[in-house]
């Protein structure tokens, strides 16, 4: 885990209407790290997703990836540029199978249009080549290689959430933002889960995390960070965010000192 | 292009297109409302016009027995054979407008059908109901008895004050403000609204949805009644395809003013009727029909807001 | 209602048999098709106009429009009403070019095209930055502008229409006149063939996944990193190059065009003939194309209510099926390294 900082949140604010979703949000993500994003309902961390994405354009402040500011910047550039998400409720392109999810995902690199598909010229052909082995690879490395050709609608639910994540590794980027991974799993299923998070980082992606679940959170990640109204309260390891009393008050909504 | 036309009769072109631009708003009701509260484009509220028109000119020849030569008439006889009219359609457009919400959108509502379909079986209602008319009538205009004498009151500006126009403004007027108070002061108005901001929790509120659909779509299709009968009043003649060419128009001025806005839809009836009447006065008649589509383009491209309503461009993630 | 997949029974024998039989199959189908104007001779044969010119007209052409607006409707699910515009335009192209140069209309079939696609771009620029509902209106807004120009612009005929739009050359021997109408249709046969294969390529490969993508979820499928705007345009482009072409060929059989010809109601026939054969399908959109292009000419006494019975077609279609009459749903066990290989 290096010190070059892939992701940094500069004095994000968001507003919608009256609503301040996000105020002045400061963060930094380190390239190779698992940085957790955690806090109530309402807090603001899928707003950030949607920010950091380029579905929303903030308020005040910016989103710099690699030292470049991500301003102005389409959704489709965005993801090129390297940072791919999953979200909340599963948002899969349900009558699309496993490999051609990943395939859409894997053609943001391609240069071939519609007329190099058409005439299936040889860039055309190398490429579709090219990403079905890669989508292939994803499918494998994730542990659902024989989903391959099943639609994404019919898969049961724990693998079409594995598959969300393959799709956005399909983009090839260097950040991953996960939006509740393990939301409806089992125990058993959060720790594969946990494991596969940090496969993820061994392979060379950088994770940004938004979970629920502590024990998952506490098990894998390097740093967490805490938002609570659209604030954040704290940017720490894990152990000592675990025990500061302004996150446990944030959740509990009493004061640690006066039960 | 003639402008000479334009600044010789500008005030009698302002005062036509205002009228006009109140037939526009009471169909534009129809858009509106109901894509407030189901998001979908009413494509067969052009119909609901069309046969309220029919409707219009059957009752004073079918019930009254008048016929296109008959002399027009005064007095009290006038007034209650122009509201039978005005109610005749009234009713007939209110009560297609609920038919067409239970044929050809209910099902779709439940389903998670996409709005395409929906769209779609929209358009087939309107196909059906326009072909309907065209064989029914072999593709005959139908012309309505002049009942009332259309005689000038004044002149202001230049402008022939008619009877007939300004009978269609004040009653436009009358109804759109009792309109703007149910809406915002009784209960059913209020579901109304809540249902336009927030379909899923305005169910989980107890609010009864189809209860208020059906109020929706009621209310429009009396709006767009009462202004097939105002442009029976003033224009004299329909025929089968009129539901098409006009409905267009009112869509647009829907959109202009800001779909789902009510507000929006007299402002933005009231702004076509005018644009319409000076363009064909500068480009000539004949253009007057792409008059709307022109704007519609317009605005969509540059404030598709409209002038008071909601973004049409939110990404949903 | 309607469960039998008539899809899936058709694509389990395709898969069951090997490549010989695949490809005696489709020379069978193919030699069938070219053949169908012996059907004259039938129970098939329309009464009031000949059986070959129903071929090309209506049947040939819708078929081709059909495939067009389905890789915009049924593939990229957008709504388009004004397809008409571009068949409009492509033969407004041949009528214009073909009366006043001399050029045949073989060499202003690509010019006719490229006018159409012309239009294409300048249609989807104006609608794709909205959704649904409202790119809806606005191309049919679109399609009455473009019916509404031609007829007030006397330059081009006006109300009256252009008359005496030649006929396509004499080409590998083959005449193309009053006296042939059977090449009409083979010539018209040739580019649906081409259409087939040229979609089925692209549905395979990126612009069809980037289309479906579309279609089923277009936020997230920006997010995923598809140029939405790009592809879109490429739909309706695409489209548009399909109706240009259909409009240059019928304007050089009808010999004679006018604004009514080119009125909403040809977008909404086009329309039903997608949404009953299966939007996305092409298969299914070439048969509901044929079967309700056909039906009005065998059946006579329906044909002055067709327009009737396509919107009666639209509302039970979308209330009962959906899908269609062959539904696009993929089957799982078709790999995507057979479908590359086409």
């Amino acid at each position: 885990m290096s010190n070059d900082v892939v992701l940094e949140l500069r004095n994000l604010t968001m507003q919608f209407g009256g609503v301040k979703a996000l105020s002045e949000v400061n963060l930094k993500v380190n390239k190779g790290e698992i940085c957790a994003l955690i806090g109530p309902n309402g807090a603001g961390k899928t707003t950030v997703f949607n920010v950091v994405t380029g579905v929303y354009a903030p308020t005040k402040g910016e989103v710099i990836f690699n030292g470049v500011s991500l301003k102005g910047k389409n959704k489709h550039k965005i993801t090129k540029i390297g940072i791919a998400r999953t979200f909340q409720n599963v948002r899969l392109f349900g009558e699309m199978t496993a490999l051609e999810n990943i395939m859409t995902a894997t053609d943001v690199h391609n240069k071939s249009g519609l007329i190099g598909s058409m005439f299936t010229l040889p860039r055309s052909r190398r490429e579709e080549k090219a990403s079905l082995s890669k989508a292939h690879e994803i499918l494998e490395f994730i542990g659902i290689g024989h989903r391959a050709d099943q639609l994404a609608k019919n898969l049961p639910y724990g693998d079409q959430r594995r598959l969300e994540i393959a799709r956005a590794l399909g983009t090839s980027p260097q950040i991953v933002l996960l939006d509740e991974p393990a939301a409806g799993f089992n125990p058993f299923e959060k720790e594969e889960l946990g494991a596969l998070i940090v496969r993820i980082r061994d392979r060379g992606y950088t994770v940004l995390l938004i979970e629920h679940d502590m024990s998952l959170i506490m098990g894998i990640s390097d740093r967490v960070a805490v938002l609570d109204f659209g604030e954040k309260i704290a940017d720490d390891l894990p152990s000592l965010v675990q025990n500061n009393p302004k996150v446990i008050e944030a959740y509990l909504g009493v004061p640690a000192d006066e039960s | 292009m003639d402008f000479s036309v334009l600044t010789d009769q500008f005030a009698s072109l302002t005062f036509d297109g205002i009228a006009l631009g109140f037939i526009y708003v009471l169909i534009a009701l129809g858009y509106t409302m109901v894509y407030g509260v189901l998001r979908l484009i009413n494509f067969a509220n052009s119909e609901v016009f069309m046969l309220g028109s029919f409707a219009t000119i059957l009752v004073s020849t079918k019930i009254f027995n008048y016929t296109i030569e008959s002399d027009s008439i005064t007095g009290f006889k006038l007034v209650y054979t122009m509201l039978a009219m005005l109610l005749g359609s009234m009713i007939v457009s209110g009560l297609v407008s609920v038919l067409i919400e239970i044929v050809a959108y209910r099902r779709l509502r439940s389903r998670t059908s996409n709005r395409l379909t929906s769209l779609i079986s929209a358009i087939g209602v309107s196909i059906v109901l326009a072909e309907s008319v065209r064989i029914a009538t072999s593709s005959a205009p139908m012309g309505a008895p002049r009942l009332l004498d259309k005689a000038i009151l004044a002149t202001v500006w230049g402008a022939d004050i008619r009877i007939d126009t300004l009978l269609v403004i004040i009653f436009a007027i009358m109804l759109l403000i009792t309109l703007d108070l149910f809406v915002n002061k009784s209960r059913l108005g209020k579901g109304i609204r809540a249902v336009s901001m927030d379909y899923d929790t305005s169910r989980l509120m107890g609010i009864n949805i189809n209860k208020v659909i059906s109020t929706t779509f009621l209310i429009g299709g009396l709006g767009t009644g009462a202004a097939a009968f105002f442009y029976i009043t003033v224009y004299e003649m329909t025929r089968f395809s009129i539901g098409f060419e006009l409905g267009l128009a009112a869509f647009t001025a829907a959109v202009l003013g800001g779909i789902g806005n009510i507000r929006g839809a007299f402002a933005g009836g009231i702004a076509l009727g005018l644009i319409e009447m000076y363009s064909s006065a500068v480009f000539g008649t004949q253009w007057k029909s792409i008059t709307a589509f022109v704007i519609l383009v317009l605005v969509l491209l540059f404030k598709p807001n409209g002038i008071f309503g909601e973004s049409l461009q939110q990404a949903r993630v | 209602m309607l469960n039998f997949n008539l899809r899936d029974w058709g694509a389990g024998l395709w898969e069951k048999a090997n490549k010989w039989q695949r490809n005696v199959f489709a020379l069978a189908v193919i030699a069938g098709v070219f053949a169908l104007p012996l059907l004259e001779k039938t129970f098939f044969n329309t009464p009031s106009t000949p059986f070959v010119m129903i071929l090309f007209y209506p049947i040939g052409i819708y078929v081709v429009m059909a495939l067009g607006l389905n890789v915009v409707v049924g593939k990229s699910g957008m709504l388009d009403l004004g397809y008409v515009a571009f068949y409009a335009v492509g033969a407004y192209t041949a009528g214009i070019l073909g009366t006043r140069t001399s050029l045949n209309i073989w060499e202003i079939l690509p010019i006719g095209i490229a006018f159409a696609m012309l239009s294409g771009a300048i249609l989807g620029a104006s609608v794709l930055r909205l959704r649904g509902d409202y790119l809806a209106i606005v191309t049919l807004g679109f399609g009455e502008i473009i019916r509404i120009t031609a007829l007030n612009s006397s330059a081009i005929g006006g109300a009256n229409g252009i008359t005496n739009i030649p006929n396509p050359p004499t080409t590998f021997g083959l005449k193309f006149d009053l006296d042939n109408q059977v090449h009409f249709y083979w010539a018209i046969l040739i580019m649906i063939i081409i259409l087939i294969v040229a979609i089925r390529i692209l549905s395979v490969r990126r612009p069809g996944r980037a289309w479906e993508s579309i279609r089923q979820d277009e936020d997230v499928a920006e997010l995923m990193g598809v140029n939405t705007y790009k592809y879109k345009m490429w739909a309706f482009v695409f489209g548009a190059a399909v109706g240009g072409a259909a409009g240059v060929l019928f304007a050089s059989k009808a010999m004679f065009i006018s604004p009514n010809m080119f009125t909403y109601n040809t977008s909404i026939l086009v329309l039903a003939f997608v949404v009953f054969g299966g939007m996305g399908n092409i298969w299914g959109v070439i048969l509901g194309a044929t079967l309700l292009a056909y039906l009005p000419e065998r059946i006579r006494f329906i044909s002055d209510a067709r327009l009737l019975i396509f919107g009666l077609v639209l509302i039970i279609m979308m209330n009962l099926r959906p899908d269609g009459l062959l539904p696009r749903k993929k089957r799982e066990k078709i790999g995507t390294k057979k479908a590359v290989k086409l």
